[in-house]
């Protein structure tokens, strides 16, 4: 206990929210590696209060309000008592639950919630105990469902129906529960701005976040998105927050609208994160490029370089077969690299974006097609012009190019013509078909295929 | 009067061991002070000896003086002039205690006038006959014996409080405001609690046993079997988990009806029945195609399976069959419903047929747009499922769209194995305002009519010009050498409009 404690004191006496933090986690550290254990051995139940409000607030050094003491004589009560369940499945012990751990938890975070929100008034500096306590809120939340659903338990209640889908993460949804409370504390903090919670509202917010995705509930998150947004005129500048809080943010926000298939929108939020985002944190840039990369494949028909996919090699796994057809106009290969990715890609919710890369694909062999056509014989005293008037025939011929004989003996024109008739209807072909004389016509003066050159 | 306990009051006297030997009263705040009296620590305090022979008269204790005109009301009580035959001791002792208490307790001792107040027995007696003309003032009227008809059950619990106490009912009540205002002193917050919580606890519990009186009757009234009134059967509602419920209904149908409280085995059929059920609706089905009864017998169906905890191939079969159904019918509320609960059947491996369904889910997803739930649809398909040709077909009408291959869609669509079909009825239109829009920005400057009838699976060049005519204008089309053509050119902003709105969010919150 007297390393808390002191930690406590020097963290407090200093102002040092992260200081504070660090004494509210649950895990023996390197160099103090007995650090939970003699917390827990230093008292027992019985005069729990009384050791911790002489240990935390004893003597002169720290002045607290006799209010605030109060409450963080109770969160530490809590903590100890969640401090014992952790300890006792560290120790593997019979009667050791990491469903325990979570209840007990869940004390030490409605303690804390109870210290900010009641008039005992924990100062908002602190708030980086809040950030600690939530977080660790949802490991265990995570943990203790894994645990539940290895017992097996089922409860049933007043359904209509048979099945549950909810129970697997109830532990997780209580969590989620409880993290949103501290959201709505930080949110709803009428204080001055300068001491006010509305500085751990991105934070709190992110960890909701990452708690909707993992249960599924993604929808939820319009929600949040909304209540700050109704906030906003009170809130400070985004950038007036800890990069951080703000990276995290704006990768979320980019992801949801990603998910949503609003390409544009994801790709300036993720942006931003990837602007803001720390040089150092190599997998943060690598979980914003999944996203940035496909978004900016729809959104500009552009791939990633290979200097780019060079630094991240499981980006590169995942991208560069795909971005090398692409750019090759490679059908097939295309074709292959999606169906041989498709389970990450799926899994990584990037299937559906990727899949419209084929459009660019399509677009490149066209444009080969076109090139490859030639120019027309030049009329005196004009410079030579590309053909711009291409039988059907010759689109259908390169659709044929590795797919074997067997397989698809003929290309159904009708099916060419349609696939053309998407290009030039997505802008990615300028041009026109005259079906009747199975023609394509494209536009002359360098335009058939805008942004390519030609 | 032939008393049945009725299973509301039965639950009461269950938490409250002698409601019967107390005289019938209308008013709840009564309960309280009985509950104050079984409380044990007020016992001890008073001496047994202490109330034997003391006279009324020098009973006041020194704390509480009791004004004379209190002392006199009760040696009124006591009186052999005043008692009354159909009013025992016990009784007007307790009516005693209630008024003096609760005169003491609201500060009356000196308001209220104590020559003219009713003698306690007199009240008594008062409250009975109303109740008696007027049954339904209260419950409790009904049910607990009047007094003199039964003595010999209401003698028995009070002889116990005399034997135990032996003192007279005002010296008891002084005693009770004495020891409250002690613990006031002490326990400021924990005396006060308890007390307001019994009185609104037994408030609140009579709510509850009026409302489910309630629906007792309505469930009567919905239910079929043989149950018509309430009859008192103390297995009838369990908690709500303790495990599944067994049914004993017999009857084959039965309406569905929104379960608001633990479910009446009576009214629940189990699985045998259920299984002649189902042979029923599905020839009644067959016959009569009456969708808004199959519907309805079949939620119930489904709500007897849930709540007996019934999960095996029967349930994916039902569940199955009436996803069909609603297909069919298009009500997509109701399939999406029965959908979501296959997802979550098909992963315990109880049988049935997931691919299937798994293919009606993507074609569903494809329609509701919703591209979150159809990632996670794509990530249930496992690379067995994709051998199947409805989950194979399913996958590709959804590469086709994300494609804009309207060539390769309608060639799956006159193709589309199962009752997919249904689904895809669903969105086909709508697609083919998509393929129009891109088809009239990319042929210049006209197309034949016939083209688009085989391109976008119309069945005849009517249907596609009346499709035209639906969606934009008749202008649109020109006969020209033999052929009707659609003029590409003017139409392109005009379907690309018809295609926007087609477009706009899709609710399918709405069920038939």
């Amino acid at each position: 206990m007297s390393t808390l404690a002191a930690e406590f004191k020097s963290a407090y006496g200093a102002g040092s929210g992260d200081g504070l933090a660090a004494v509210f986690t649950p895990i023996a550290t390197q160099n103090k590696p007995y650090r939970l254990q003699s917390f827990y051995d230093f008292t027992n139940a019985a005069s729990l209060q009384k050791d911790l409000s002489f240990a935390l607030f004893h003597g002169k050094s720290l002045k607290v309000p006799r209010a605030e003491q109060t409450a963080w004589v109770d969160i530490f009560a809590a903590y100890w008592e969640a401090v014992g369940e952790v300890l006792k499945c560290e120790q593997g012990r019979r009667d050791a639950s990491l469903v325990a751990v979570f209840i007990a938890w869940k004390k030490v975070a409605n303690a804390l919630i109870r210290g900010y929100s009641s008039s005992s008034g924990i100062p908002a500096w602190t708030l980086p105990c809040l950030y600690t306590v939530g977080k660790y809120l949802r490991t265990f939340a995570i943990k203790a469902d894994i645990e539940a659903a290895a017992q097996g338990t089922s409860g049933f209640g007043f359904q209509d129906d048979v099945a549950a889908d909810i129970e697997k993460n109830a532990n997780l949804e209580e969590a989620a529960r409880i993290i949103n409370r501290m959201f709505t504390l930080c949110l709803s903090d009428r204080a001055p701005i300068e001491e006010s919670r509305k500085w751990g509202i991105y934070n709190t917010t992110n960890l909701i976040f990452k708690t909707y995705f993992k249960i599924n509930s993604v929808g939820l998150t319009k929600n949040l998105l909304r209540a700050i947004k109704a906030q906003s005129a009170d809130l400070p500048p985004l950038e007036a927050f800890p990069k951080s809080h703000i990276v995290t943010f704006e990768y979320y926000v980019g992801v949801i609208h990603f998910l949503d298939e609003n390409y544009a929108e994801a790709e300036q939020h993720l942006a931003t994160a990837w602007n803001m985002c720390y040089r150092g944190a190599s997998r943060n840039k690598e979980l914003i490029l999944t996203y940035l990369i496909p978004c900016h494949l729809v959104t500009t028909h552009t791939l990633p370089s290979d200097q780019l996919l060079a630094s991240f090699p499981r980006l590169e796994k995942l991208f560069r077969p795909l971005s090398n057809c692409i750019r090759k106009g490679d059908l097939v290969g295309f074709d292959k690299a999606m169906s041989a990715g498709e389970e990450e890609f799926v899994k990584r919710r990037i299937y559906l974006p990727l899949e419209r890369g084929r459009d660019i694909a399509l677009r490149n062999l066209f444009r080969k097609v076109f090139i490859a056509g030639g120019v027309e014989e030049p009329k005196e005293g004009q410079p030579p012009v590309r053909r711009t008037r291409i039988p059907v025939v010759e689109f259908a011929a390169a659709l044929r190019i590795g797919t074997h004989a067997t397989n698809r003996t003929r290309v159904d024109i009708d099916e060419v013509e349609c696939l053309i008739s998407n290009l030039i209807y997505k802008g990615l072909m300028k041009g026109y078909i005259a079906r009747e004389r199975g023609m394509v016509v494209l536009s002359k003066n360098n335009t058939a295929f805008p942004g390519t050159g030609v | 009067m032939s008393f049945s306990v009725p299973p509301w009051r039965a639950t009461a006297s269950a938490s409250n061991p002698t409601p019967a030997a107390y005289p019938p009263s209308a008013t709840p705040a009564y309960i309280p002070v009985q509950a104050r009296r079984s409380l044990a620590h007020n016992k001890p305090t008073l001496p047994a000896t202490n109330g034997a022979d003391m006279t009324p008269a020098d009973a006041a204790p020194p704390r509480v003086q009791f004004p004379p005109a209190v002392r006199s009301y009760v040696q009124r009580c006591f009186a052999p002039e005043n008692q009354m035959a159909s009013v025992s001791t016990a009784e007007m002792q307790e009516k005693l205690r209630f008024v003096i208490t609760d005169a003491a307790e609201n500060h009356k001792l000196d308001i209220i006038d104590w020559e003219r107040l009713a003698l306690p027995q007199v009240m008594v007696q008062n409250e009975r006959n109303k109740i008696l003309a007027n049954p339904n003032v209260s419950n409790w009227g009904i049910s607990t014996p009047s007094s003199p008809a039964d003595p010999s059950r209401k003698r028995k619990s009070t002889d116990i409080h005399q034997e135990g106490t032996g003192s007279p009912p005002w010296r008891k009540a002084n005693n009770n405001t004495r020891n409250r205002f002690e613990d006031r002193i002490t326990h400021p917050s924990t005396e006060k609690r308890p007390r307001m919580t019994t009185d609104d606890s037994s408030k609140s519990k009579a709510n509850l046993e009026m409302r489910k009186k309630r629906f007792e009757g309505a469930g009567a009234s919905y239910g079929n079997s043989a149950s018509a009134s309430p009859v008192p059967s103390p297995a009838r509602s369990p908690p709500a988990d303790q495990g599944p419920v067994i049914g004993r209904c017999q009857t084959l149908e039965k309406n569905y009806f929104r379960l608001t409280s633990a479910p009446n085995p009576d009214t629940v059929r189990p699985l045998s029945v259920l299984q002649k059920t189902l042979d029923l609706l599905k020839k009644k089905w067959k016959k009569e195609g009456n969708y808004g009864y199959i519907c309805d017998q079949f939620k119930s169906l489904r709500q007897d399976l849930t709540v007996q905890h019934i999960r095996n191939e029967f349930t994916v079969i039902v569940y199955e069959i009436h996803a069909r159904i609603a297909l069919e019918k298009g009500d997509l509320g109701e399939y999406n419903q029965c959908q979501t609960q296959l997802r979550v059947l098909y992963k315990q491996q109880l049988g049935g047929h997931p691919t299937e369904f798994k293919a009606y889910r993507i074609l569903y997803f494809i329609y509701t747009r919703n591209w979150t739930a159809m990632n996670d649809a794509l990530a249930d398909v496992t690379a067995d499922d994709r051998q199947d040709l409805a989950v194979k077909h399913a996958l590709d009408v959804r590469s086709a769209l994300a494609l804009g291959n309207y060539h390769r869609f309608f060639q799956l669509y006159l193709d589309t194995p199962n009752m997919g079909a249904y689904l895809m009825d669903m969105f086909v239109d709508r697609e083919r305002l998509t393929a129009l829009a891109a088809i009239c920005r990319a042929y210049k400057p006209d197309v034949n009519i016939r083209f688009i009838t085989e391109e976008l699976g119309f069945e005849s060049d009517e249907q596609t010009a009346r499709f035209v005519i639906e969606n934009s204008s008749a202008e649109l089309l020109e006969e020209k050498t033999g052929s009707v053509r659609l003029l590409t050119g003017k139409a392109g902003p005009l379907f690309e409009q018809a295609k926007a709105a087609a477009h706009a969010v899709v609710d399918i919150k709405g069920q038939i």
